[in-house]
């Protein structure tokens, strides 16, 4: 623990560096713009400046990207609340309280709810990455490729069994991603894989330009097909009587803050990310809160769960990336590829070979966090105001960035085409409730599930058993097929119930 | 919405088909001196994606003779089309701009394009943000942080003059 201690304290003075200060600041202005902006989400956010950080030192390129993350965060809400247009998909739930409670006149206080239910869950996430990932990834460091490989049929069965969606639409698109991520050359055998003898195929596909089509052009598909309603309210400053305010009602309304802070950690762990972590916070809050008739009229309540979990998950969806190379959320996804074209591979040997890197990141998520919760204090009007430009200036420009961010990944021209394909299918996805963090998840883990799984075999002579070798693969896989077939478990044990109760 | 579930269903089952063909192809079993093929996992996946997308399908088609596709609601909303055409159009010509005449300008003219004849926006605004954001992403980006952006097959005859 003491040492732990130490350690994070070297890494805020890192990342206390004044040039790594500067990057962090410019990364969070940057991640509120982003997160205002309709259109362009952190995930794609995040790819497009990856070409940037290249050139910077690993712990510069990660606080920058990281910031971008946590400014994102932020940033979803101000428009949420003032505008009633979530700027990113967490925050959609932020429109159904904070956009009554603004309209009511009190703009600055469903701010000051939204950011400081942020803050908390923020500070909780990185509470748990700074104390419990060194302990992660001290236990992590025993797995083999056939623990590996069952840590990762775990986070599918995740999303299969606890999102809530379509299971046969969520397994398509978890097959579908790692179909992508094989296209190209086999890592083992050299051959070429599904290229059909396409030499721009060769190259496969990157998840990075997969990210900014998907998410990126897709949503932008959406907004234009449902055309951008302005519905201006006044004000959006924030006071210090409005602060005051802000803590009481934090104080008062603690049960929604401490659910939806356990909620997100939970669904950053897990994986599952931010946008459904907001949506399931709501509904629980809802649901258990004593005046549930308030909410969608602007109940405090309502506010202050979906933001706490947002966030929370943001920040815990850190955890599992650093110590196992499993990242929590597609944002997430996308920062650990940044650390892969950095030259580091996240998993627990991270945290013995580059210790002043991973605490450096860990000190940066604490500062960040802070820093982050002042600028919005601060500027969330000026924030706003970016919103009152047309959307038919801002959409091209959005359009030609996504663009300079496909073509820098790989400098090909091609990969600015599939970035258009993706967006399509992005757009058709979203309609149609396939699920698209799995698919990115998958895309991004494909080679690193396959070689693990592979190297098992090969341990193991061919036999699959080994895939559940005692002690640490057997019950990380049982639990895996639990969460698969939760959903039908918990109708078997809903049924038991309801034949003993009223029997 | 039915139709266009079924549609993209039946897309993802022929692409699993195409998929395990070349699985097959470059061999998906075990190989006793090599251990697995190269085709080994993508033949798992795209058996995968076959078997959830006939599943998938044959529920579709069941639910569809029962209620058929009467008060269904349509993929893209009424009016929704246009829009998205308006933008998938241009951004698809400004990618084939960009291997003419280089990244930078063809943003330009694909600013240019959207902001005055989708956007209907006054001259002056669309001429300074169409010229003045590709210069300052130029900055950035080839001059600062020196990663080059495509000059086109033109390159050597359209360029900025610094």
């Amino acid at each position: 623990m003491a040492e732990n201690f130490h350690n994070l304290m070297m890494g805020i003075s890192v990342s206390m560096q004044p040039y790594n200060f500067m990057i962090a600041m410019i990364g969070l202005v940057l991640g509120v713009i982003v997160g205002v902006l309709p259109g362009l989400g952190g995930a794609n956010g995040v790819a497009i400046l990856i070409p940037l950080t290249v050139a910077m030192q690993p712990v510069s390129g990660i606080i920058l990207l990281a910031s971008i993350y946590w400014g994102a965060l932020y940033g979803g809400s101000i428009t949420s609340i003032l505008f009633n247009i979530p700027g990113e998909p967490w925050s959609v739930a932020t429109t159904f309280d904070g956009y009554p409670m603004a309209k009511k006149g009190h703009a600055g206080k469903a701010l000051v709810l939204s950011f400081f239910s942020h803050f908390v869950g923020a500070v909780l996430g990185v509470i748990m990455l700074s104390f419990f990932a060194p302990v992660i990834a001290n236990f992590a460091l025993r797995f083999g490729p056939a623990e590996i490989f069952s840590v990762m049929v775990l986070t599918f069965s995740a999303f299969v069994g606890l999102s809530g969606k379509d299971p046969l639409k969520t397994c398509v698109a978890i097959f579908l991603g790692f179909i992508l991520s094989a296209v190209g050359m086999d890592i083992v055998t050299g051959q070429l894989r599904l290229t059909f003898g396409s030499i721009d195929l060769m190259g496969g596909f990157n998840f990075i330009v997969a990210v900014i089509g998907l998410f990126g052009l897709g949503e932008i598909f959406l907004t234009v097909e449902e055309g951008l309603k302005l519905d201006s309210t006044e004000g959006g400053k924030v006071t210090f009587k409005d602060m005051a305010w802000g803590v009481k009602e934090l104080l008062i309304e603690w049960k929604a803050l401490l659910l939806g802070c356990v909620i997100g950690c939970w669904m950053g762990l897990k994986p599952g990310g931010a946008t459904p972590a907001s949506f399931m916070a709501y509904g629980f809050a809802k649901q258990g809160h004593r005046k549930s008739e308030e909410f969608g009229f602007g109940a405090s309540a309502g506010i202050i769960a979906p933001e706490a979990a947002a966030h929370g998950a943001g920040t815990s969806a850190a955890l599992p990336m650093i110590t196992l190379g499993i990242p929590g959320s597609p944002t997430m996804a996308v920062i650990m590829g940044g650390l892969m074209i950095f030259g580091l591979l996240p998993g627990p040997m991270l945290f013995v070979e580059h210790p002043d890197f991973v605490w450096g990141f860990i000190g940066s998520c604490w500062i960040g966090n802070f820093i982050g919760l002042l600028v919005v204090l601060a500027f969330a009007p000026l924030f706003a105001a970016i919103l009152k430009v047309r959307f038919a200036i801002i959409m091209p420009i959005i359009i030609y960035v996504c663009a300079i961010g496909a073509y820098a990944v790989n400098n090909r021209v091609i990969d600015i085409y599939y970035m258009i394909g993706f967006g399509v299918v992005g757009y058709l996805f979203k309609k149609l409730d396939y699920p698209l963090a799995p698919l990115v998840l998958a895309l991004v883990l494909g080679d690193m599930a396959e070689s693990a799984l592979r190297q098992a075999l090969l341990i193991s002579g061919g036999s699959p058993i080994v895939l559940i070798k005692p002690p640490i693969a057997l019950p990380i896989m049982i639990a895996g097929l639990v969460i698969f077939f939760w959903p039908t478990i918990s109708g078997i044990i809903k049924k038991r119930r309801l034949k003993v109760g009223p029997g | 919405m039915r139709k266009a579930n079924l549609g993209v269903a039946i897309f993802l089952f022929v692409l699993g088909a195409i998929v395990m063909y070349d699985a097959v192809r470059l061999g998906f079993r075990w190989d006793p001196g090599f251990g697995p093929g190269a085709g080994y996992l993508p033949f798992y996946l795209s058996l995968g994606v076959l078997i959830c997308t006939a599943i998938f399908i044959v529920k579709q088609v069941i639910q569809l003779s029962k209620i058929g596709i009467v008060g269904d609601k349509p993929l893209i909303q009424e009016g929704g089309l246009k829009p998205i055409l308006w933008v998938l159009l241009p951004s698809t010509a400004m990618v084939i701009l960009i291997s003419i005449i280089g990244l930078h300008f063809a943003a330009f003219v694909f600013l240019l394009f959207y902001m005055r004849v989708v956007g209907k926006i006054g001259w002056l605004e669309c001429a300074l943000v169409s010229i003045l954001m590709p210069i300052g992403l130029y900055v950035v980006f080839d001059r600062l942080f020196l990663i080059p952006l495509p000059d086109g097959m033109l390159g050597n005859y359209i360029k900025l003059p610094f």
